[in-house]
């Protein structure tokens, strides 16, 4: 496996990350019939950008991610990342999961220094970056706890920092805050909005709140309802750094909000007859 | 308060939990001693001694065996093919385990066979393995090693298949080849079943090697304890049995003490508790 060049070499000929009227059908139970949850999906994510992706849930946002790292293949279409098309695991994105997934049996220094112990970087390096990485965080002082002593937040902290320890070109978040509660959820963003800034990543993130996905991204892509199709992708001018603890006091945020939510809404309820109901 | 009063209460508060933590080592004694001396006293007023013995005896015997050396022979033979057994029982089912939880085609064609066999009473094959292996110690051996591995097997198969197939994926995508995948990922989260397995085998593999020598053999416990039984001396028996007891205790403390080591990372109220 090669080494991904580094975020800033490749400047932005073609699109980092490109989906081209991709599709992707899943066998129904009886195994029978296909079941289409992502129907000719195109969009683009340009170098450095932090793309979010909203959805209904059940859409097939996850679907997405999973075909970027590898994990799926489309049915039809092509996913594309510096002009090429994806095939097999994919070792050039880092993967952050739904929840924080770490290695029990291994302490939060450990876990947060896997990446670069894989990748063979030599010991006092990785050290280094990962008292780095920990202390950004905001996870200094508990290198030597196992997983299973943290919190919920921390342990999501340690995830993130898992996967910002070795610079992939692109990551990808699925919900990575949905299980966190409020107040964490809102340190969390702030904490993710400025490790952003500072690394200058790319960014594809998945989630279904909308006041998250104003207040972290550059673009917002809508999905509709399944078959997901896109939607409509705005791009939000806010000026940054966003205050995601009071978004409604932000110049612009409400109007920003209406916009989506008026996308959004429409393929909140199923249509009349069939489909299934939303509570 | 005064600084005074509170060492005082601290240094109460100590010793009420000093005498806590004694009264947890003692009790576990209490059913045991309590078992020894309603024994000592019931036989030969409830049951007459030629049947039951008493501990006191016993205890005598043991000495007596000791003192003269009798037993020793005996003991070397039946710990060794208890090590050898219990050993190679292990390391195969390990191995075995291992390979097939990894390889799931493998497993498909294979596990229905390892099943069937899991299923033979090992003990029935016990004459057949005097015939294959011979008199000596390797018949005991191979009894013993048959009885640890579906155990050790069973367990390490079940450990490797119910790996988090999402921490295998993204140790992947993290960049781990199949080496690093095997020593940061499987082989950790197997350890728990590991152990769980070698710890359900201990008593099997002295079974095993006891069964061996019961059927046939020149040396031994098993075949001293047969003697004792066939000659009507129940205190030579039970002074037999007591010694594999405390084989069976001392492998048990010292699997307890590998478990510790092995298992740091896990939550204290689910060490050692995988399903068996």
């Amino acid at each position: 496996m090669s080494t991904p060049p580094s975020p800033r070499q490749r400047q932005t000929q073609a699109p980092r990350l490109e989906f081209s009227r991709v599709v992707r059908d899943f066998p129904d139970p009886t195994g029978k019939t296909a079941l289409r949850v992502i129907d000719r999906v195109d969009f683009a994510v340009e170098q450095g950008r932090f793309t979010a992706i909203v959805g209904p849930s059940g859409c097939g946002k996850s679907t997405l991610l999973q075909m970027v790292a590898g994990l799926l293949a489309p049915t039809a279409g092509t996913v594309r990342q510096n002009g090429r098309a994806i095939q097999g695991l994919n070792r050039s994105v880092g993967l952050v999961p739904q929840q924080a997934k770490l290695l029990p049996w291994k302490t939060l220094a450990e876990n947060v220094e896997l990446p670069l112990l894989l990748a063979r970087v030599a010991p006092k390096e990785r050290e280094r970056r990962g008292r780095e990485i920990v202390a950004a965080v905001g996870l200094k002082g508990f290198e030597n706890y196992y997983p299973h002593q943290l919190s919920g937040g921390m342990q999501k902290r340690a995830s993130i920092a898992r996967t910002l320890i070795y610079r992939p070109e692109l990551i990808l978040m699925d919900e990575p805050f949905g299980a966190l509660d409020a107040q964490t959820r809102m340190l969390m963003q702030d904490d993710l909005q400025r490790l952003w800034s500072s690394e200058g990543s790319t960014i594809v993130f998945v989630t279904h709140d909308l006041t998250e996905a104003i207040l972290l991204a550059d673009n917002v892509i809508v999905l509709s309802r399944r078959p997901a199709k896109v939607k409509a992708n705005l791009a939000i001018d806010l000026p940054r750094p966003r205050n995601v603890f009071e978004p409604f006091r932000t110049q612009g945020f409400t109007e920003t909000y209406d916009r989506l939510w008026a996308v959004f809404k429409s393929e909140l309820r199923p249509p009349p007859l069939g489909g299934e109901a939303v509570p | 308060m005064s600084k005074a009063s509170l060492i005082e209460e601290e240094a109460l508060a100590g010793g009420k939990l000093r005498r806590e933590r004694l009264l947890h080592r003692i009790l576990p004694f209490v059913p045991g001693l309590a078992l020894l001396i309603f024994w000592q006293w019931a036989s030969d007023r409830l049951i007459r001694s030629i049947y039951v013995s008493r501990p006191t005896d016993i205890a005598l015997r043991l000495y007596e065996m000791f003192a003269s050396g009798e037993i020793l022979p005996h003991l070397a033979v039946t710990a060794q093919e208890l090590v050898l057994g219990y050993g190679i029982g292990v390391a195969c089912g390990v191995v075995a385990g291992y390979a097939l939880g990894r390889a799931p085609r493998l497993a498909r064609i294979f596990e229905p066979y390892v099943m069937a066999f899991y299923g033979i009473p090992k003990i029935a094959l016990a004459p057949l393995f005097i015939i294959w292996f011979g008199i000596g110690l390797w018949s005991k051996v191979a009894l013993a090693a048959a009885m640890v591995f579906f155990l050790v097997f069973y367990n390490v198969y079940m450990g490797v298949r119910g790996v988090d197939a999402e921490l295998v994926r993204l140790t992947m995508i993290m960049g781990a080849n199949e080496r690093q995948l095997t020593r940061h990922v499987y082989l950790p989260a197997a350890a728990p079943f590991v152990i769980m397995g070698m710890r359900m085998a201990i008593p099997y593999s002295v079974i095993g090697v006891i069964v061996g020598e019961f059927t046939s053999s020149v040396q031994g416990l098993g075949l001293f304890i047969h003697e004792a039984s066939s000659t009507y001396d129940p205190a030579g028996v039970f002074a037999g049995i007591a010694v594999l007891l405390a084989f069976v205790v001392i492998a048990n403390m010292l699997a307890s003490r590998l478990e510790r080591r092995l298992l740091r990372w896990q939550p204290a109220i689910e060490q050692g508790q995988p399903e068996g």
